[in-house]
């Protein structure tokens, strides 16, 4: 390497940092990071993969029609958020999907913030799902669900203040049937009781 | 007056007549002289008026096209915006039910840990 090089190398090395440090720090929290799982798309029958910044869910609730009770419920709903970023993969076989990427992104969920609120095992439909919330100073900044199926692997993270009563409550108008539980329940930590 | 005098007074009338030894350079002349006029044409700041009304309605047309393009366009990724997000919050809720649907099932087929936290 010449001294042209290496100066410029010294130059822009600290410059580059410097910007990393400050796009980690202007990263709101209850942002994760996920792979983009080009591997998986190619293996998967169907993909769902959702980048929401909150440019464009701006722009998605100026589509809302507020004088509609769905629409104007999702509005509200999404008020307080920053961004929704979802990644499915539904496959023709049992587990084609490897655990490295999923432990990749798990790993970023052990950061302080975030806690599990449910983790859900059933052995027999071999269907593991756990919820995870990230709070600053008691306030809910962050959703991530990572579930995992022997067909399907998914994971959901929404970036902001969400409300699970909220979203519970707009349950059967998405063509998800309604659930027998108590309003209450959407609080989070105590759904499993 | 008779046909006779009327045409007689027309024979008288166009008889053929001389025009004169200088009649060519006469001709002649003239034409030098009327071609030192300038010709009349439009001023040049009344042809620049023109080009730039017609620039002007150009750029405005353009203008509107691409304003038009423009909100065609975010109106498409509006409603793609809007088509992601309920489908977002579909699966999520999905995934919600499922563990609702789990944590709800027979103790022997589910194993619901809480950390508590």
């Amino acid at each position: 390497m010449n001294t042209s090089s290496r100066k410029w190398l010294l130059l822009v090395a600290p410059l580059a940092a410097l910007l990393t440090s400050v796009a980690l720090a202007a990263a709101p929290p209850g942002l994760l990071v996920l792979p983009e799982f080009a591997g998986l798309a190619k293996q998967a029958s169907e993909t769902v993969n959702i980048s929401l910044d909150p440019a464009l869910l701006g722009l998605a609730a100026g589509f809302l029609d507020s004088s509609q009770p769905d629409d104007a419920a999702t509005k509200e709903l999404i008020a307080g958020l920053k961004g929704i970023y979802v990644r499915s993969y539904t496959f023709d076989e049992d587990f084609a999907y490897p655990s490295a990427q999923v432990e990749r992104v798990r790993a970023q969920l052990n950061a302080p913030g975030w806690q599990r609120l449910v983790e859900v095992n059933n052995v027999k439909e071999r269907t593991h799902v756990d919820i995870y919330m990230c709070a600053d100073h008691g306030v809910a900044q962050g959703l991530a669900i990572i579930s995992s199926e022997p067909r399907e692997f998914t994971i959901v993270n929404i970036v902001g203040a969400i409300d699970l009563a909220r979203l519970h409550r707009l349950e059967g108008k998405f063509g998800i049937p309604k659930l027998a539980v108590p309003d209450n329940a959407g609080g989070g930590s105590d759904k499993g009781k | 007056m008779s046909d006779d005098d009327l045409e007689r007074q027309l024979r008288v009338a166009l008889k053929p007549a001389h025009p004169g030894a200088d009649f060519a350079p006469r001709v002649l002349a003239r034409l030098a002289a009327e071609e030192r006029v300038p010709r009349v044409r439009l001023p040049r700041s009344q042809a620049v008026a023109g080009w730039l009304t017609f620039g002007l309605a150009a750029s405005v047309l353009v203008a509107v096209l691409l304003a038009h393009q423009w909100q065609v366009r975010r109106t498409e990724q509006g409603i793609e915006a809007r088509r992601e997000l309920l489908e977002a919050l579909r699966v999520t809720d999905q995934k919600l039910d499922l563990a609702y649907r789990v944590v709800n099932a027979p103790p022997h087929a589910a194993a619901p840990q809480h950390s508590g936290a």
